[in-house]
């Protein structure tokens, strides 16, 4: 299942508001934006397209609340924030498949865009252990294995 | 294909090591059949989305997801076909060692009282509260010989709610500031504490090295070996004697009996040669078989095992057989250390408990230790150690992390749980395994008394921490709910009478007299805490009695 050029942007814009840059990189300079792909390619590719789905309507739920010649991309940050908030709380400005399916959604992608900014770097959402540096975590399991 | 031996384990896991090795030690040819892989250090990922402690889309250990599904019914009644790696199909770990690949270590003693838990409390409606056959006592010297042959590392004059007469074998972890900080707030309730008992080389011990203080220790393997099972102990020994032969990826689907009851081996599935995906079955026979699989699987392997004699399964005679399936509940309050404490993260984290409400609490029934927590992972901090009022995204979310997660703290403790024997194990009627075996059926719920129980210890975790001086406690109530999990246990509980239970008192199969059951599937309760070295006690009792026997 892949991702139109919108819904990629759009996926891209919502990441860089779950988890922004501030001193620290964000969810797009730590790479979660793959960890989201590659997942929805593999361990989650039953969930795919509802989740992609969700990413459509994130724009209509721009062009709703904002005017035609608005995408979610194109919005400032604070109306981004706003229009995500509402769909976590269900409280969507659009018709989505079901009653509570816009929070469900958003909640979901939350998950995807933490679990990939905080786990191991290897899983391809937390390059360069960004997110452990902030933290100051480090597995330490070096110096070198020992056992068999 | 058809092998003879002396004996015949099903399960290569934390028992079944403990019995190969003694049995092998004392003379016996063994075969050691184990459904999983022996992995080395290096096969054994240390990747945050796929191990034991937080298992989103797999494990560490599994050999296979596909193909060996459970079926779990919720208390609606709706049945559910999972996969290992779901919470709901209560995976310990199928590999070499067992659990104790990737456990936490934990390494206590019940409680003299645990065994013996309808005579203190009495029996409650619709519950399964028994005593034990067997005493304290009669475990006393197995507890010793595990703490010294497997290696546990503990501070000997504090631990006190269970008799001792020989020190451990290690010293004890060292105590973390925030642990020590707890320690000064229990001090301050007039609560003992102690530093809990861990099987970890804290020194190099075996031929083996220290534990070098990761920040990942529980749900995977450990870098250094220190983390101590008997893969690394017993196991090697056994397979020294050149007497036990160990095959892995070896499931056992019967356990053969004669028309007098007694067992004469077991039929297993294994590929043809060791890395083939091709399986073939087998047969073995032996003197003596032990099913040493883990509370879930053991029961099932005898009720797969059924015969003309006993149509419901192996030792369900008196219809206990899969029944009285216990874990632990596991109540947890969190909260926030104050500034001037840090966290630390030098695994594996356990360093303070307190057995002060192990019994004797006034309107509940048993207790439970409680101790702080294991390093934990950020995603982990991430998914459930964050205040409840953090907004779960955006900046707010990210500075919440950052702040919080070298001051999170928490306390939790396994509750002792009241066995209900609608907590079962089944054979399922229409899901299948690979093999076109039915797979294990589990349904149930907790006892209202497990959860009254647990309420109560969360309130006594909260109340550690506020003595201590956290600056914000919190803490979720817990539900009734099936419980089995890592702790698993009860399904094939002993008993002095056959009326009451599946085996005798060493774990031998009523009514077949060369039939044992390993594992925790024995316990009759499964205690106030972590049931590991409980469970290789009872492995060292169970073997020893074999060899004097059999
Ligand atoms: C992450 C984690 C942390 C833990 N921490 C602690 C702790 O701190 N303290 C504590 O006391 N306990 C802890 N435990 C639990 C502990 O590991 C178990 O209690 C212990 O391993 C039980 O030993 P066992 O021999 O009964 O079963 P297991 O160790 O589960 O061994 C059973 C073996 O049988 C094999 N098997 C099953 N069916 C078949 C079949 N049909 N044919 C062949 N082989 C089969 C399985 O693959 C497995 O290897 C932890 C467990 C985990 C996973
Ligand atoms: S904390 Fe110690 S025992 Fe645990 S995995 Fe790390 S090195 Fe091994």
């Amino acid at each position: 299942m892949s991702l139109t050029p919108s819904q990629l942007t759009a996926l891209r814009a919502l990441l860089d508001r779950v988890i922004p840059a501030d001193d620290f990189p964000g969810a797009l300079a730590a790479g979660t934006d793959n960890y989201v792909l590659r997942q929805l390619a593999t361990d989650c590719a039953e969930e795919a397209s509802f989740l992609l789905l969700g990413l459509t309507q994130l724009d209509a739920e721009a062009l709703a609340r904002h005017g035609p010649d608005q995408t979610f991309a194109t919005l400032l940050s604070p109306q981004q924030d706003a229009l995500l908030a509402d769909l976590a709380a269900a409280r969507p400005a659009t018709a989505w498949p079901a009653p509570r399916a816009a929070s469900t959604w958003f909640h979901r992608l939350v998950d995807l865009a933490q679990e990939g900014f905080y786990a191991d770097p290897a899983n391809g959402g937390n390059h360069d252990a960004a997110s452990w540096r902030m933290l100051g975590y480090e597995p330490g399991t070096t110096p070198k294995p020992t056992a068999p | 294909m058809t092998t003879h031996h002396d004996v015949i384990i099903v399960g290569a896991g934390l028992a079944g090591g403990i019995l190969a090795g003694v049995l092998a030690e004392g003379g016996r040819s063994v075969l050691l059949l184990e459904r999983g892989r022996a992995l080395a250090y290096s096969e054994i990922p240390g990747d945050h989305l796929r191990n034991h402690r937080l298992s989103l889309y797999g494990d560490n250990t599994t050999p296979e997801s596909h193909g060996h599904p459970r079926v779990f019914v919720d208390p609606a009644g709706g049945e559910h076909s999972v996969l290992p790696h779901d919470s709901r199909y209560q995976l310990n770990a199928f590999t070499v060692g067992g659990g104790a690949r990737v456990w936490g270590m934990q390494a206590w003693r019940f409680h003299p009282d645990d065994f013996r838990m309808a005579t203190r409390y009495g029996v409650p409606a619709g519950s399964s509260l028994a005593d034990w056959p067997i005493g304290y006592a009669d475990l006393e010297p197995f507890y010793e010989r595990a703490e010294h042959e497997i290696g546990v590392a503990g501070d000997h004059s504090g631990t006190t709610h269970a008799p001792r007469t020989r020190d451990f074998p290690l010293p004890p972890v060292s105590r973390s500031p925030s642990a020590e900080w707890l320690a000064r707030g229990a001090d301050r309730l007039g609560w003992r504490t102690v530093t809990p008992p861990l099987a970890v080389n804290t020194r190099p011990y075996q031929s083996r090295g220290a534990c070098i203080q990761c920040a990942q220790c529980i749900g995977f393997a450990c870098p250094t070996d220190a983390k101590n099972g008997s893969h690394n102990t017993l196991l090697p020994r056994a397979l020294a004697t050149g007497r036990c032969t160990l095959v892995t990826r070896a499931h056992a689907s019967r356990v053969l009996t004669d028309t007098t009851g007694r067992a004469v081996g077991v039929e297993y599935f294994a590929p043809t040669t060791v890395d083939s995906a091709t399986v073939e079955r087998r047969t073995a026979h032996a003197h003596t078989v032990i099913v040493s699989s883990g509370a879930i699987e053991s029961a099932r392997l005898l009720q797969l095992s059924a015969s003309p004699l006993q149509p419901h399964g192996l030792g369900n005679h008196s219809d206990h057989l899969g029944r009285h399936v216990q874990g632990h509940d596991y109540p947890i309050a969190y909260g926030l250390l104050p500034p001037d404490v840090e966290q630390s993260f030098l695994g594996p984290g356990v360093s303070v408990a307190t057995t002060h409400f192990n019994h004797g609490n006034p309107g509940v029934i048993g207790g439970a230790m409680l101790a702080n927590d294991f390093v934990k992972l950020p995603l982990i901090f991430w998914r459930q150690s964050l205040p409840p009022d953090t907004p779960r995204w955006g900046l707010a979310n990210k500075r919440a992390m950052r702040d919080d997660f070298r001051r999170g703290i928490d306390v939790r403790g396994p509750v002792q749980e009241i066995p209900s024997p609608a907590s079962r194990v089944t054979l399922d009627p229409s899901v299948r395994d690979t093999f076109g075996l039915p797979v294990a059926r589990l349904s149930g719920t907790t006892h209202p008394e497990t959860v009254r129980t647990a309420a109560f210890m969360r309130a006594r975790a909260e109340e550690w921490l506020r003595a201590s001086g956290a600056d914000r406690i919190w803490s979720w109530p817990g539900e009734k709910k099936f419980s089995a999990g890592q702790h698993q246990a009860g399904t094939c509980r002993m008993s002095a009478d056959p009326r009451d239970g599946v085996t005798d008192p060493f774990g031998r199969v009523h009514g077949h007299d060369n039939l044992f059951v390993c594992d925790g599937s024995l316990h009759v309760t499964n205690g106030g805490f972590n049931p590991a070295l409980t469970i290789m006690a009872l492995a060292f009792r169970t073997a020893e009695h074999i060899l004097a026997d059999q």
